[in-house]
């Protein structure tokens, strides 16, 4: 697949009374690779679940490739288009084998090939909760490669330096920006921001640019 | 004494119910420690106790009530299941409506109401060749269920998002998922009565969540726990001449509890 397109147009997502996104406007072409940085709670991870569908969005538009997503298959197929990386959390409730999470991708080969770059060779019937920090978030950037081997058309990753050394996050920036799809990443981290062609700053639930 | 008590058809037909649902029964616990809806039992076993008046009310058969209640209570939790908090809920007011509308329905009917309160102690020695035949469609369907969608439910019970990242449908799966526990909850009350269902249910996932690997590991090893309690649970109970379920709750409980001694495993 191709790179695919985002425009976000007066997006509002809300936790209760409280809101969390304030008519965020954001239109990236395809292929572009843009960091969105901001303070904890600006609202950054909020945005990306809400392209995923994870978040309900109360107001504005999100397209992606041109295409909203309304319905559960809309929603599936958008999911099949986009990559994730999650912010890393204590994972999961129920073991997961590191084998069965590269595999989830979508291209299990592609998947594996890069986790063994990252130095996760011989891991694959480890439980995913029992790996390190680290590894996990080298396991999802794996699994981000491999979903965009089967046909993912944009990237959108939360943090996934947060865990890593420094070698580690250069490496991790190389990997994200060097894969054909459109990227949105939010990172407080300065390599990856430093690797993109975009940075945008959300800040109280708004987005404005700053490079 | 046992092997006389083995002849008798009333026994023969209890230890076959057991073999069935120590087959069935162990992966709905796994369902439910995965799920992380611990509750859920409790809530469908007053959904059963509602369909036993309802059964009781119309002269019809209170099991057959008792499934169908179940698997509609199961169906209508389902839009609840994004969130744990939001199940948890559900699961509480189910419980509420369905005992408070039971009552009402023993009372309304000037039915004994011992008949229905039956079920919360189970009457392993009293099971009907139709409850085998309940039991033994679920010790088929469940573990075929396992084998067929085993990525998809490896997926979402370790994360429900990553599993729709993944292309899983995660809400039909779910829904069908809670249509299973109810049912077969419902199916497994003859056996222990709702009070112990937790010995074939929930008891043997426990134990298994430390010793299998991965989701088919730990089914497989919680259908090994659940025949090894429902083998020796009966006949010790035959042994000691005690009711079998609280000997088969005891024993699944050790089990459960030998098994949190063992160093939890790697993966």
């Amino acid at each position: 697949m191709t790179a695919l397109s985002l425009l976000l147009e007066g997006v509002h997502c809300r936790y209760g009374r409280h809101s969390a996104v304030h008519s965020a406007d954001l239109d990236v072409p395809a292929g572009l690779r843009v960091a969105l940085i901001g303070t904890n709670g600006s609202g950054k991870s909020t945005l990306l679940r809400a392209v995923l569908g994870f978040q309900p969005v109360s107001d504005g538009v999100v397209e992606v490739g041109g295409e909203r997503a309304a319905t559960a298959a809309q929603w599936r197929k958008r999911r099949g288009e986009v990559a994730w990386i999650p912010q890393l959390r204590s994972t999961g409730r129920f073991p997961l084998l590191l084998g069965e999470l590269l595999d989830s991708s979508g291209d299990g080969e592609a998947a594996r090939e890069a986790a063994a770059r990252l130095g996760l060779a011989g891991m694959e019937s480890r439980g995913v909760h029992t790996l390190s920090g680290g590894q996990a978030q080298r396991a999802w950037l794996a699994r981000a490669v491999g979903a965009v081997a089967a046909g993912a058309g944009m990237l959108l990753a939360d943090e996934p330096t947060a865990a890593l050394d420094f070698a580690g996050q250069e490496e991790a920036a190389a990997v994200l920006t060097g894969l054909p799809v459109t990227l949105l990443v939010a990172t407080h981290d300065r390599a990856v921001a430093d690797a993109c062609d975009r940075v945008v700053e959300m800040a109280a639930g708004r987005l404005r640019d700053v490079a | 004494m046992i092997a006389e008590l083995l002849a008798l058809v009333p026994v023969q037909r209890a230890g076959f119910g057991l073999l069935l649902g120590a087959v069935a029964l162990p992966p709905v616990g796994v369902l439910i420690v995965g799920l992380d809806i611990y509750p859920v039992r409790f809530a469908i076993m007053h959904v059963a106790l509602l369909g036993s008046a309802i059964g009781l009310l119309t002269g019809t058969d209170p099991l057959l009530w008792a499934l169908v209640l179940c698997a509609l209570a199961g169906g209508g939790l389902a839009p609840f299941a994004t969130t744990s908090a939001g199940l948890s809920g559900a699961m509480g007011l189910l419980m509420s409506l369905a005992i408070a509308v039971a009552l009402l329905v023993l009372s309304i009917s000037g039915v004994n109401a011992n008949g229905a309160f039956e079920l919360l102690w189970g009457s392993i020695l009293s099971t009907r060749p139709a409850d085998l035949v309940v039991l033994g469609v679920l010790a088929v369907v469940i573990p075929a269920l396992f084998w067929w969608r085993r990525r998809d439910l490896s997926l979402l019970l370790h994360d429900r998002e990553l599993a729709a990242c993944s292309g899983v449908r995660t809400g039909p799966l779910t829904a069908a998922l809670l249509v299973v526990i109810a049912v077969s909850i419902a199916g497994a009350i003859k056996l222990t009565g709702a009070l112990l269902v937790d010995a074939l249910t929930l008891l043997p996932a426990l134990a298994a969540r430390r010793i299998g690997r991965g989701l088919t590991g730990m089914v497989v090893a919680s259908i090994g726990i659940g025949l090894v309690v429902a083998v020796a649970g009966l006949l010790l109970a035959l042994a000691l001449d005690q009711p079998p379920g609280p000997v088969l709750v005891l024993l699944a409980g050790v089990i459960a509890l030998l098994a949190q001694l063992l160093p939890m495993r790697r993966t």
